[in-house]
């Protein structure tokens, strides 16, 4: 009997060895029929989510843009940590020993990793790093620390905040969730509470440290202030529904701050499109592997902020557009 | 080649965090769920104090002591309050949490790749190259199974021992078996801490979210490392838990370059380390 | 010696459960004596001796040894001056530690257990010398560990290790009860011969009828938390196997027994 689990374990191994192996047989028969000169990217994700998957997905169309396509002239390795430290780095580490010609890190951990493991010899992109300077990877100028270049997925704070006081003119308190555990969120925070006075608002924070603090830290902010900001906090977003909810119960709305949050039920944002973050990250990377030094590049931040509002959303709350902000707002189509 | 190097350097590390879990889950029989927090204490404390431009040297033992105040506080709670062994350790966990995001004055990611590290100040640096890192990390590695083997033969170490076997015995020695438990914890947790040390210099920053699923990991290496080459008599347990280590970052590293779908990763990993252990457990000829 | 007095013992009070053990419960042990103790199950035999241990708590009076109250010490506290054998062997030994281990501990027993080495070389020949008096070979297998040996060999090293350094008691909880009859012979010869030695002062729970008529100076039966017979050297004497079994079976009846 127990030879019979043993085979059966180890046949189900094999098979799911070979299938997934199989996969990555394909890819090196795609491979062939490319041009000689093909590159190999390494992408190090840090978690499933959907922005940091947008910021992929934006970087290998940047890249295509760029003349690099899929299948063709450059091979992708994707990885995902699973939101775990101990295999983001062991995934930097066996990305680096496969000395693939480009290391995309996607969010802030995996691109300490990446960059750590590169040791200079392998040029590193990272992108949704919300502060490359306090993550050591870029200089108080904005010039880079080594081999190792990028964008930052900063908020647009203070437009945001102009933003808000333009759709609510006599609120006061503006409450935000964050994770205590997420660096971008505690230096998105500090920014909130530093541009605040300057339109007249009063920050209230909120910290967690897990999904499950969520439903009842949610429900106690929205009692105390008029709107709630989200920002791209990684926990907050995976549960945005559970804050949406409370925010309902208590008659406030909930500004975002990429178009995935407006899509999914908040009502306006100031704010970043992953995709194109990731797009503008792809055309860097292909800079790079043209044979410019990362090092000589700059981080970038996304360059344009734009306007987008989900106008069942506003009504649902008896608000409105403001007037002077029609003109550039951008309606996003609720998911139901 | 360079693949097989970080298989060492991760399993050197997280040899450092079994060996404390060895003596928590193994000696004691005690599952202890602090060292998810304990971990990225040592971490802290050594990512503060090299900013503050101390020698990464000192960070070691420091963290070490700060990881063993955690096991102290498991301790406590569970000998003196009576609170039962799972809880007392989750307590000290959620805790933790809080007390490391004080530590780094509430900064969840401290980056430290501009400071020196015990790998940067190695006198190695120059000569190993590339095997610098792995050699610093053996010999932390080496020194504390050194050090914990010495131990477990002195007479304090005997009592531990005793403990985690026969409670009953350690009573009519007139010994208090909560204090012994005491002692247990805090080294095992001290450990823990300095394996988080040298973690945060080896990828060089500090997360606080690094601490995540380290008892899965330990555990894991604890349970491979005894089941698999505990049967070796030629091999002290230290050594085994060592072994466990390596082989159970090898399983992982397998799972990352065998190019399967990411999210399949854990998946193959779990299913490694099942066919390992029921690979060892058929070796013994018994279903005991 | 030790001195029980006024002893109140309520199990699982204030639940349907509740069982009152001993009320108002006196006994008094003197030095030098040899205690056999017989009883049913559930008459408070093993009870008692784990209230002299310090095993379980009590409600109300006082446990007196040597004219010192010991009511609020802790059970590790006790054990600096008893010595203590269990029925199954496992308890008094550490199975996964070697005979050396086992023995290096118990020697060092009322010591500081610091960090120095934990068995100290020159006390080996001793240990073997302990050991080959028991005739079961074990001098030879100092390096094996104890959860090798049969249950035999294991009750033998527990019963050397109990009384390795000096103790003033020796309490036996039916510890000859999980072996056969033949290595229960040559342990009951073993104790009798340390008991002597000695000079402890023993308190044997025992179901063997010839083993508490045979060793000992007194012979105690206890019935539903209270002595029902005392009988001392002399009376013990006088007493056979079939006198007390005539007493014992007339409780187990009442208290509704098969035999």
């Amino acid at each position: 009997m127990k030879k019979f689990i043993v085979l059966i374990t180890a046949s189900m191994l094999a098979l799911t060895m070979l299938s997934g192996c199989g996969s990555s047989a394909d890819n090196a028969s795609g491979e062939a029929s490319a041009p000689a000169e093909s590159v190999n990217v390494a992408i190090a994700q840090f978690a499933p989510h959907g922005s940091l998957d947008n910021c992929v997905e934006g970087f290998k169309l940047g890249m295509e843009e760029a003349g690099y396509v899929e299948g063709e002239n450059v091979t992708y390795d994707l990885q995902n940590a699973q939101a775990d430290m101990a295999n983001a780095n062991q995934i930097a580490q066996s990305m680096a020993a496969a000395k693939p010609d480009l290391i995309c890190g996607v969010a802030t951990p995996m691109a300490q990793a990446c960059y750590n493991v590169a040791n200079g010899e392998i040029p590193v992109i990272y992108t949704a790093v919300t502060d490359p300077v306090a993550a050591e990877l870029a200089n108080e100028d904005g010039s880079s620390v080594g081999n190792v270049t990028g964008t930052s997925d900063k908020l647009a704070i203070d437009a945001q905040l102009e933003m808000i006081r333009k759709f609510m003119p006599d609120a006061k308190k503006i409450g935000i969730l964050y994770t205590t555990s997420e660096a971008n969120s505690v230096s998105a925070i500090e920014e909130y509470k530093e541009l605040a006075p300057n339109y007249d608002f009063e920050i209230v924070d909120s910290g967690i440290s897990q999904t499950s603090d969520i439903p009842l830290a949610a429900a106690d902010l929205a009692s105390k202030v008029d709107c709630i900001s989200n920002l791209t906090d990684n926990t907050v977003v995976s549960s945005l529904a559970t804050l949406l909810d409370a925010a309902d119960k208590a008659g406030i709305p909930v500004f975002g701050s990429e178009i995935e949050q407006v899509e999914k039920g908040c009502v306006a944002t100031e704010g970043l499109d992953y995709i194109a973050l990731g797009k503008q990250t792809g055309a860097m990377a292909a800079r790079v592997l043209a044979g410019e030094k990362a090092q000589d590049i700059p981080y970038e931040t996304i360059t344009e902020y734009s306007l987008y509002i989900n106008s069942k959303a506003l009504e649902a709350l008896n608000m409105s557009c403001p007037d002077e902000l029609k003109s550039e707002a951008a309606e996003v189509s609720a998911e139901e | 080649m360079a693949l097989l190097l970080s298989v060492f350097e991760q399993g050197f590390i997280y040899s450092i965090l079994a060996l404390g879990i060895y003596i928590t889950y193994k000696i004691l029989d005690f599952p202890d769920l602090s060292v998810d927090s304990s971990f990225p204490l040592g971490a802290a404390v050594s990512a503060v104090m090299i900013k503050a431009g101390i020698n990464p040297y000192i960070t070691l033992p420091a963290a070490f002591l700060a990881g063993g105040m955690a096991g102290l506080a498991t301790g406590i709670i569970h000998v003196k309050f009576k609170v039962r062994d799972l809880l007392s350790g989750i307590i000290t966990m959620t805790m933790l949490y809080s007390i490391n995001l004080h530590i780094t004055g509430g900064q969840a990611n401290i980056p430290i790749f501009s400071d020196d590290t015990i790998f940067k100040l190695s006198p190695l640096r120059d000569k190993a190259g590339a095997f610098n890192t792995v050699i610093v990390i053996f010999v932390i590695t080496l020194l504390c199974k050194i050090i914990m083997d010495l131990y477990l033969n002195t007479k304090s170490g005997y009592l531990l021992r005793a403990v985690g076997d026969n409670e009953t015995v350690v009573t009519s020695l007139a010994k208090d078996k909560g204090t012994v438990k005491i002692v247990g914890l805090i080294i095992a947790n001290a450990l823990v801490a300095l394996a988080g040390s040298v973690m945060c210099q080896q990828q060089r920053f500090f997360d606080i979210s690094m601490g995540t699923g380290t008892i899965v990991i330990g555990l894991a290496s604890v349970i491979i490392g005894t089941n698999v080459f505990g049967k070796f008599s030629f091999l002290k347990a230290t050594t085994a838990v060592i072994i466990g280590s390596v082989i159970y970052k090898a399983c992982v590293a397998i799972a990352i370059t065998c190019g399967m779908a990411a999210i399949d990763m854990k998946l193959i990993t779990g299913a490694l380390f099942l066919v390992i252990l029921i690979i060892s457990s058929v070796k013994k000829g018994g279903a005991d | 010696m030790i001195k029980l007095s006024n002893i109140n013992k309520i199990y699982n009070s204030g639940t349907i459960n509740e069982t009152c053990l001993f009320t108002d419960f006196n006994f008094e042990v003197k030095k030098d004596d040899f205690i056999s103790i017989i009883g049913s199950n559930g008459s408070g035999k093993t009870s008692m001796l784990n209230i002299i241990c310090g095993s379980i708590p009590i409600d109300s009076g006082d446990i007196v040894i040597n004219g010192n109250s010991i009511s609020k010490l802790k059970d590790f506290q006790r054990s600096r001056t008893i010595g203590r054998v269990y029925q199954n062997p496992a308890m008094g030994t550490c199975s996964s530690m070697t005979i050396l281990e086992n023995m290096s501990l118990a020697d060092n027993k009322g010591r500081l257990f610091g960090l120095t080495r934990g068995t100290n070389k020159k006390r080996i020949d001793h240990y073997k010398e302990l050991l080959s008096q028991l005739g079961l070979g074990l001098e030879d297998k100092l390096g094996v560990k104890v959860g090798l040996l049969s249950g035999g060999q294991r009750q033998a090293l527990a019963l050397l290790m109990s009384v390795m350094t000096p103790v003033d008691i020796l309490i036996l909880d039916e510890h000859t009860a999980a072996l056969d009859p033949k290595t229960a012979e040559i342990i009951m010869e073993l104790t009798d011969k340390v008991v002597r030695e000695k000079q402890l002062t023993t308190i044997m729970v025992t179901h063997n009828l010839r083993y508490a008529l045979e060793y000992g100076n007194r012979l105690v039966m206890m019935h539903e938390g209270n002595v029902i017979m005392d009988l001392n050297a002399e009376e013990k004497k006088n007493a056979d196997v079939d006198d007390i079994l005539k007493i014992f079976n007339r409780i187990s009846l009442e208290k509704g027994n098969s035999l």
